[in-house]
């Protein structure tokens, strides 16, 4: 790359947990806070914010306004992004290429305890042909894995057994049985399949300046790419949206072998059959580590996914020198209509 | 502590020109329309004012089919069958519902649509979909 680089310089995470009783203002506090001093600065040292927030999911209209002081924007530039955190880092990466700005915070959080899921993914489809329906995104996702399912008499026992194995070795471990055995959500899929939805908060640090010394991962591909909102207008079997923005990512990052090029992956999945999805449309091999800590299996929390799957990713870069690159993954909207990537090199050992 | 509140606001959603002719169709007619792209060829429903596939705008109203293959089902309990109906002379599919609920269901199964007896250029004049038989 010819660019100025990009540091993943600090992260800071709150949760997922199943309901944080604080304010959605006093858990990014802690987020904020965690990634600053993961880094060793302070606010002064921040030059743009990037926040990403979904207003049906706060309650609010224009949610980043009640989170313009905690994160530091007054008097600074700071842009919303109403998707995954994913696409927010990626607006910020974007920003420091440019030129525009050397270090930047990228915000993401959501608190979906504080109002019936269902009902609001109901209110984020289209209004005229799909809500009065009762279509919501959890009715995508049962279109999308039956369409995958059809004809795959082993689809079910698979992920059973892949989100089992997700989740072995954390509090939520369950055997592939117990996950056969759970009730019914949208056909084919069950209640323990689905990744569980809580409460969370992350903070990330972009830098071209702070964390080259530290040997902090950089950035070095970005992808975005969005599908028609109705699933009637995609294959519904392929996440077509991933294809198109891993080939960016990869064109940028000069990546011709994705099978053979990531030690880790960190997808945003929220059931098995997307991590199957994912899996193709990357086009990663057998040899990269997939969510080594259960990735979203084991909590989740709309908006923050992205990001947090980008610190887990930055995180164990850090700790494992053998991790020399990885693909950080978020999703948004109605069975994966959104979909951003991010890939990351290892720093100077 | 916490505050508790439930939000109630009417909105009124306009269905746009495309979208109330493939609906005042629906409510007079029981008539399925879709557009067709001049540029591309492809056929989407509902009717629209730009192509899905290749977002020109030069397109035409064509009537489809009321009958088509199943592509995708998904059933929700105590919320009933929805599908993914790709119709005879479309492109894609129509995302909406089965009234009935047979144990057996096969992608490329034929289904017909059924329209509501008192019709008001809703969605919901379209009841839904029938399995009609067993497909190619």
């Amino acid at each position: 790359m010819t660019q100025r680089p990009v540091f993943i310089a600090g992260c800071g995470q709150v949760g997922p947990v199943a309901e944080d009783p604080r304010s959605i203002v006093e858990m990014v506090l802690e987020a904020v806070e965690g990634a600053l001093e993961d880094v060793g600065i302070t606010h002064q040292d921040i030059d743009a914010i990037v926040t990403a927030s979904v207003d049906i999911l706060d309650g609010l209209t224009a949610s980043n306004i009640a989170v313009t002081e905690v994160v530091g924007a007054v008097m600074k530039p700071e842009a919303r992004i109403a998707a995954d955190g994913m696409a927010a880092a990626i607006h910020g990466a974007c920003q420091i290429w440019s030129g525009a700005y050397d270090t930047v915070l990228i915000v993401a959080h959501a608190k979906p305890s504080m109002a019936p899921y269902q009902d609001l993914m109901q209110w984020a489809m289209d209004p005229i042909y799909l809500q009065p329906l009762g279509v919501d995104f959890l009715t995508c996702a049962g279109l999308q894995a039956q369409a995958l399912a059809a004809g795959d008499a082993g689809a079910e026992q698979r992920w059973a057994e892949l989100a089992s194995a997700r989740r072995a070795g954390t509090p939520a471990a369950i055997s592939a049985d117990e996950i056969l055995a759970s009730p019914i959500v949208a056909s084919p899929l069950r209640a323990e399949m689905c990744a569980p939805m809580e409460d969370g908060a992350s903070a990330i640090v972009l830098s071209a300046v702070l964390g080259k010394h530290d040997g902090r991962p950089q950035v070095t591909g970005v992808g975005h790419d969005l599908a028609p909102h109705d699933l009637g207008d995609r294959e519904p079997g392929i996440w077509r949206g991933l294809e198109r923005a891993c080939n960016r990512a990869y064109s940028v990052a000069g990546i011709d072998n994705p099978a053979s090029a990531f030690d880790l992956a960190e997808p945003s999945c929220l059931f098995p059959h997307e991590e199957e999805l994912f899996v193709a449309a990357a086009g990663i091999g057998n040899a990269t580590v997939v969510s080594p800590g259960g990735g979203l299996f084991v909590g989740h929390t709309p908006v923050v996914a992205g990001l947090s799957r980008l610190a887990a990713s930055a995180s164990a870069m850090r700790q494992d020198a053998g991790c020399r690159r990885a693909l950080a993954h978020g999703a948004w909207g109605p069975a994966g209509q959104g979909q951003a990537v991010m890939i990351l090199e290892a720093g100077a050992p | 502590m916490i505050r508790e509140e439930k939000i109630q606001i009417p909105f009124v959603y306009a269905a746009g020109q495309a979208g109330s002719r493939f609906l005042v169709a629906l409510r007079d007619d029981g008539r399925i329309m879709g557009s067709a792209c001049a540029a591309c060829g492809h056929v989407s429903v509902p009717t629209r004012s730009f192509c899905p596939a290749c977002s020109e705008s030069d397109l035409s109203d064509v009537e489809l089919a009321g009958e088509g293959n199943l592509v995708s089902w998904t059933e929700i309990p105590g919320r009933g069958v929805f599908a993914l109906i790709n119709l005879d002379g479309a492109d894609g599919a129509l995302l909406h519902r089965l009234i009935d609920s047979p144990d057996k269901l096969a992608v490329g199964q034929r289904v017909r649509a059924q329209f509501a007896e008192t019709r008001k250029a809703h969605i919901s004049d379209l009841a839904g979909f029938v399995v009609t038989g067993a497909g190619p």
